[in-house]
């Protein structure tokens, strides 16, 4: 009896283990998990009460081989003959164990209006901290730094194409990655016997769902894009007429239009204000909006250091924005 | 002297508490002789073109896939055994699957803790202070108590499907 007192907490014990470790892998058992089962019974034989186990079956997980790329930039706007325009991908290990992956790029895609041209060097990692293509990001070399990616392990690929200058507005091109697991791809299933990397060693590879490679594409997009300011003034002297003299107020109106296809990003409007006037504080607005002369939260501000002017910031605009209307007004010294 | 004999009987209950489950462990020469096994269903066709699926053993696994449990138990004595129940673990880094338990003439029951065993829609659970009933994917454990004798030489199975996490 008390044999059995102490086996039971033994087993209480064990299962929950089980169940913690079940959560720690709960992105997918790791390749080279063993995992371990034995059946227990008991019964009677006449008044005799007996117990026995089985044979403790064991299976081993298995390194499943999978990946997923996925377009970070699915559109680059660029301009004709803009050079090193940068897509920005994502490969990610999402089989169960670490995996060698080659990374190839493609810009001959059917499909689209012209071939981006691959740069010099096409193929980088975004290794350092600052965002896109920049010094210190490291040029992949096929077969020299091919990215060892953990079980969900990721690495951020940036593939740089130069536009050619023959393109014209809203002509697209589209540029591919592909990851590929280099211990083998194939029909999901295909079993590569003793090529996997286990917790602790060799196991078998196996295909997975997405066949152990990946690719997605990014479309440079040709987007031309310009901004017009059409300036309008109105004087209003101080006699009730319409006479530039000194005292007179001018009242400025700034219509600022976007042409093209693409999105001008953080525009800013600025203006000087003319020689031999003075700036009427607090008539500067956008689109009626009144805006402080500070520099502070709203989108527009005055600064009386030479050159005197006004500024304001109109965001990211494309045509849909519409029409930007800036006002202020001056008067004349 | 007589001090010395107690310690002697002292280690020999522990040594006692020690041995019992050892034996438990290893292949019993009592009647019933237990077989666990890891299976897999694969597609067949036969020479007529007919497609079937029979059940192979398998040793390795893939995250998400299935794995069907069997264990069966043989009375190898001239005399029946009563009360058989049976147990299997659901294995860490696997989950049962809902509804996949079946044993010919026993009665099913499931446990969460190893401890509490019921009935599936009798199992429940307390989570936050509330009790529920427990999910299928919680299961840690299956029994099958066999509601008849065990015949001389005969056979007895429970079988389960679970998932690799």
């Amino acid at each position: 009896m008390q044999a059995w007192r102490i086996l039971g907490v033994a087993s209480a014990f064990a299962l929950a283990l089980g169940l913690g470790s079940n959560k720690a892998h709960a992105l997918g058992a790791p390749a080279g998990t063993v995992i371990n089962n034995t059946a227990e019974v008991s019964y009677t034989v006449g008044t005799v009460n007996a117990t026995a186990t089985s044979n403790v079956v064991t299976v081993t997980v298995a390194e499943i081989l999978d990946v997923t790329v996925t377009a970070q930039t699915p559109t680059v706007s660029v301009s004709a003959g803009a050079t090193q325009q940068v897509a920005r991908y994502r490969v990610t290990n999402t089989g169960n164990g670490s995996e060698t992956f080659r990374l190839v790029m493609n810009s001959t895609i059917a499909g689209d209006q012209f071939d981006p041209v691959p740069s010099a060097t096409s193929i980088y990692f975004d290794s350092d901290t600052t965002p896109g293509l920049s010094a210190g990001d490291t040029a992949y070399v096929v077969g020299g730094n091919d990215p060892v990616l953990s079980a969900d392990g990721f690495v951020i690929v940036l593939l740089v194409n130069d536009i050619p200058a023959g393109v014209v507005d809203t002509n697209t091109g589209i540029t591919r990655l592909t990851a590929d697991a280099r211990t083998g791809t194939g029909a999901p299933g295909t079993t590569f016997a003793g090529a996997g990397n286990g917790l602790s060693g060799a196991v078998d590879a196996v295909v997975g769902t997405t066949g152990a490679d990946g690719e997605a594409d990014s479309t440079y997009l040709v987007a031309g894009v310009s901004l017009t300011a059409s300036k309008t003034q109105t004087v209003v002297d101080q006699f009730g007429g319409a006479q530039p003299v000194p005292g007179a107020r001018i009242n400025y109106s700034i219509a600022i239009n976007l042409i093209g296809s693409g999105t001008a990003t953080n525009a800013v409007f600025t203006d000087d204000i003319p020689a031999n006037t003075t700036y009427v504080p607090g008539t500067l607005r956008l689109n009626t909006l009144p805006l402080s002369d500070a520099v502070d939260t709203d989108a527009g501000d005055y600064t009386a250091t030479t050159p005197a002017h006004v500024r304001v910031a109109l965001g990211s605009l494309t045509t849909a924005s519409g029409p930007q209307t800036v006002t202020f007004a001056v008067t004349i010294n | 002297m007589f001090k010395g004999k107690k310690i002697f009987g002292l280690v020999a209950i522990l040594a006692g508490s020690m041995i019992t489950p050892a034996i438990a462990q290893t292949p019993d020469k009592g009647c019933i002789v237990l077989k666990s096994v890891a299976e897999t269903e694969q597609a067949v066709v036969n020479a007529k073109g007919e497609k079937s699926t029979k059940l192979v053993p398998l040793s390795k696994v893939v995250p998400g896939g299935e794995v069907i449990w069997t264990v069966t138990a043989n009375n190898i004595c001239k005399v029946p055994s009563d009360k058989v129940s049976v147990d299997l673990p659901v294995p860490e880094h696997m989950t049962y699957v809902a509804s996949s338990a079946i044993g010919p003439g026993a009665d099913i029951q499931f446990s969460v803790d190893g401890k509490t065993f019921a009935a599936a829609d009798a199992l429940t659970v307390v989570e936050n202070g509330a009790t529920r009933k427990a999910r299928a994917e919680e299961y840690r454990r299956v029994r099958w108590t066999f509601k008849n004798s065990l015949a001389p030489e005969a056979q007895a199975f429970g079988r389960f499907r679970a998932v690799v996490n």
